[in-house]
């Protein structure tokens, strides 16, 4: 499929209009491609340098004096080490118990021996387009006394409609006679589900996988609503943007550590943030290809 | 032979042991349900217990059980064995309703299995009653207690929970009794037919997707209350459609609710007006000869999209502040004395959020069309050369057609969300000055109902907000039928 994507673009001939407009089009991508990454660029070169330097403002295009004290100095920010357990736990967590159990959703809507499968189906489906609003979601969190409880986090997140419909749409792709004849051979349907569906549907559960733990990892919203009188559940995002927001904060964190004298607060500042960063962009380019696979899933879907 | 199994069960004889089964699962299904209700809790013996408290939170967590208690509990005007009782007494009551749910899914099985269900149904009634009688045990220590602070409270929930107990009780007796068939007549083994095993498999799912999408739609019936945080919700506080009017009549609130629908419905154009430039990024990419060249494009433009506002907003800071790169650059590469804060600037506000939104997303939007312009029939383009069409004639009259069913679909997606910004940009970038000029709905709602805890208000506008979106939703999904012959959800 992606081999096909140039030809159209291949063909002409070396004319100096074609030259022309390969020039500026190309200049314009790079343009933007260079807006795109420069900031992130410019940010990791200031977590890098000397940080004298970059409090006096003097870090702008190449970095100076290069050393990783700051990512060592960060273990010396309590409550930020406590967001970022947080973070990586929910995402764990909640990715996992979200991708299974879409698969088994998805799987057990694909059968139609289901009592009043369609109506059942549609009940789930139709949660997608509708919500009652923020408050009305929050009056609800708190009566089942989710609020200010870790897993107000997770429970929430484990049914997701739209992640059960691109299963689902990928199940009924896989050839029903693989699960007809191990059906035939007495296999109950958990056994065919955990034998037979689980492993076959693979690529789409890395890609909602994906879709999830990104989503987990940016969680910024329910932190703010669930978890306003508990900072110890903060997550990562809403624990930098207090610290975005704050001058004091920071310093008083910062007791120790070596590097401590030297660091400032806008350098603690770009290091968190290189810190949420940074495993995004390791993971990116090896997730790519499931990225944008299921943009696509969903797209055929609509 | 199978087709004949499959039609007899599915018509078995409608009788009134069958009706009485109906009966005693919606007993065992709303006992179920209304575990998770604080409304519902038979445990609230006094008023002094926290209201938001439901049946399960009493039974999992003491501390929020008495959350509101610990003065009473100090000066010893109740004792504490009261609210253990009360734990207790829950986890009973809970124990039993699972044995009754154990009993209830048992029920559409064959007859084996009812019958062994049925018992599970009634030790679970009996355990719940059992329950019941602690939860009333430590109500009447309340009452004899006699204290002003601590309202002895005969909740609606107990009623409901003992109703639902007797209900199913009753209901088995009645079908254990009524149960004429004798055990050598019954089937060999316990067996339940496929379509009620695959239903109860995916029942919890069900169960999930009901307590926090539907259940919340439960929660607009604060918008005709005079309700404050920690008050109840009785008939003297109804107040009709009081704050729908008083949306519009007062001066404040007014302009507040007019400035934010134009925000929200500015910004939302602005979006819709430009929202063939993904489109336009994925046709001018696909003609770049390089493979290698267009690969790195994909890779850098997608990734802010994976970035949460907040990562975003530091980068924000980290280029257009004080001490950012904007100034650092006018200063150290340019040499012109620079130190403007361009974050806390109110002109062109909505422009700027839309290229922010922009640079964070266009990349990601584009993919959708590079993977479509990927699917076209080259033939198509061969056929356009013959006929001597250029570059832009081959893009205008083959690419484009063939990309806008995609974008028509994106389209109307945009119209129907025309009321949805979202509120984590706008509220990561408002600042002092911007304020005004960034508050969309969402935030809006976000801020006069978690901020300032104006909760029937906030109800209001959201369940105004949601009502209207679904309508959107509605009209662009028929236009989309009459159109395209095709629905959008």
């Amino acid at each position: 499929m992606a081999k096909k994507q140039g030809s159209s673009g291949m063909k002409y001939r070396q004319t100096a209009g074609n030259m022309v407009f390969n020039v500026i089009n190309i200049t314009i991508f790079t343009l933007f491609t260079i807006i795109c990454f420069f900031p992130f660029y410019y940010l990791f070169i200031n977590t890098i340098s000397d940080n004298a330097l970059v409090g006096a403002n003097m870090i702008t295009l190449i970095p100076k004096g290069i050393h990783f004290d700051n990512y060592v100095a960060l273990r010396g920010v309590q409550d930020f080490g406590n967001s970022v357990m947080v973070t990586v736990s929910r995402t764990i967590l909640g990715t996992t118990l979200m991708v299974l159990c879409s698969a088994f959703a998805g799987y057990l809507t694909t059968k139609r021996q289901m009592w009043n499968r369609s109506f059942w189906y549609r009940a789930l489906v139709i949660t997608m387009y509708f919500n009652a609003g923020t408050i009305p979601w929050y009056l609800n969190m708190l009566g089942l006394g989710l609020t200010d409880n870790y897993l107000g986090y997770i429970i929430p997140g484990i049914v997701a409609p739209y992640n059960i419909i691109l299963v689902k749409t990928y199940i009924e792709s896989i050839p029903a006679s693989l699960e007809e004849s191990a059906t035939i051979d007495g296999a109950s349907v958990l056994q065919v589900f955990t034998k037979i569906i689980l492993p076959l549907s693979k690529p789409i559960l890395a890609t909602i996988a994906i879709f999830g733990a990104v989503g987990n990892w940016n969680s910024l919203q329910d932190s703010l609503i669930l978890m306003s009188n508990s900072p110890g559940l903060y997550t990562m995002q809403h624990r930098l943007w207090v610290y975005l927001n704050s001058s004091s904060n920071l310093q008083a964190a910062m007791t120790m550590g070596t590097a401590a004298a030297t660091v400032n607060n806008k350098v603690i500042k770009y290091t968190i943030s290189m810190v949420t960063i940074i495993p995004i962009m390791l993971v990116y380019p090896f997730m790519q290809r499931y990225f944008e696979e299921g943009i696509m899933l969903g797209a055929v879907k609509g | 032979m199978t087709q004949a199994t499959l039609t007899q069960a599915s018509a078995k004889p409608r009788s009134a042991s069958g009706a009485i089964y109906v009966v005693h699962r919606v007993a065992i299904l709303l006992a179920f349900a209304a575990i998770f209700y604080p409304g519902f809790n038979p445990g609230r013996i006094t008023t002094a217990i926290n209201r938001n408290v439901s049946l399960f939170t009493a039974s999992i967590s003491y501390n929020s059980l008495v959350s509101e208690l610990q003065r009473p509990l100090a000066r010893g005007w109740v004792q504490s064995s009261t609210f253990v009782l009360v734990m207790v007494s829950s986890i009973v009551l809970i124990l039993g309703i699972v044995l009754c749910g154990i009993g209830g899914c048992m029920s559409v099985g064959n007859n084996r299995m009812q019958r062994k269900g049925l018992l599970f149904s009634f030790g679970g009634s009996v355990v719940m009653g059992g329950g019941l009688i602690g939860i009333y045990i430590a109500y009447s220590q309340i009452v004899a207690a006699a204290n002003d602070r601590v309202p002895a409270n005969f909740s609606g929930g107990y009623w409901l929970y003992a109703v639902l107990t007797a209900a199913i009780c009753v209901t088995s007796l009645v079908l254990m009794a009524t149960d004429r068939k004798k055990a050598e007549t019954l089937e060999p083994k316990m067996e339940m037919h496929e379509r009620y095993k695959i239903f109860l498999l995916f029942l919890p799912i069900l169960a999930v997707s009901f307590v926090f999408s539907y259940l919340p739609l439960w929660g607009w019936r604060y918008a005709f209350f005079d309700y404050k945080a920690g008050g109840e919700l009785t008939m003297e506080n109804f107040v009709g459609f009081k704050w729908f009017t008083y949306l519009f009549e007062s001066e404040a609130t007014r302009s507040d609710i007019f400035r934010v629908i134009k925000n929200t419905l500015g910004l939302s154009a602005i979006g819709i007006a430009t929202s063939w430039l993904p489109m336009a990024f994925a046709m001018f990419l696909t003609q770049v000869p390089s493979k290698r060249f267009r690969r790195v494009v994909q890779t850098f433009t997608t990734v802010p999209n994976f970035l949460g506002w907040v990562i975003i907003y530091a980068v924000a800071l980290a280029i257009f502040s004080t001490d950012g790169f904007v100034n650092n650059f006018l200063n150290n590469i340019l040499g012109i004395a620079a130190d403007t804060n361009y974050l806390m600037d109110s002109s062109h506000m909505w422009l700027k959020m839309w290229l922010w939104g922009t640079w964070k997303g266009l990349g990601w939007s584009a993919i959708i069309y590079i993977s479509s312009i990927s699917g076209i029939d080259p033939v198509l383009y061969e056929a356009a050369e013959v006929d001597g069409a250029g570059r832009f004639q081959k893009m205008w009259n083959v690419t484009v057609p063939q990309l806008l069913p995609t974008f028509f679909v994106m389209l109307l997606m945009s119209i129907a969300n025309v009321l949805s910004n979202g509120m984590e940009q706008y509220l990561v970038f408002s600042n002092a000055v911007n304020k005004q000029a960034i508050e969309v709905l969402d935030l809006y709602v976000y801020n006069l109902g978690i901020v300032n805890g104006q909760i029937p208000m906030s109800t209001m506008v959201g369940m105004c907000k949601s009502i209207i979106s679904v309508a959107l939703l509605f009209i662009a999904n028929t236009a989309s039928k009459k159109l395209r012959g095709e629905s959008i959800v």
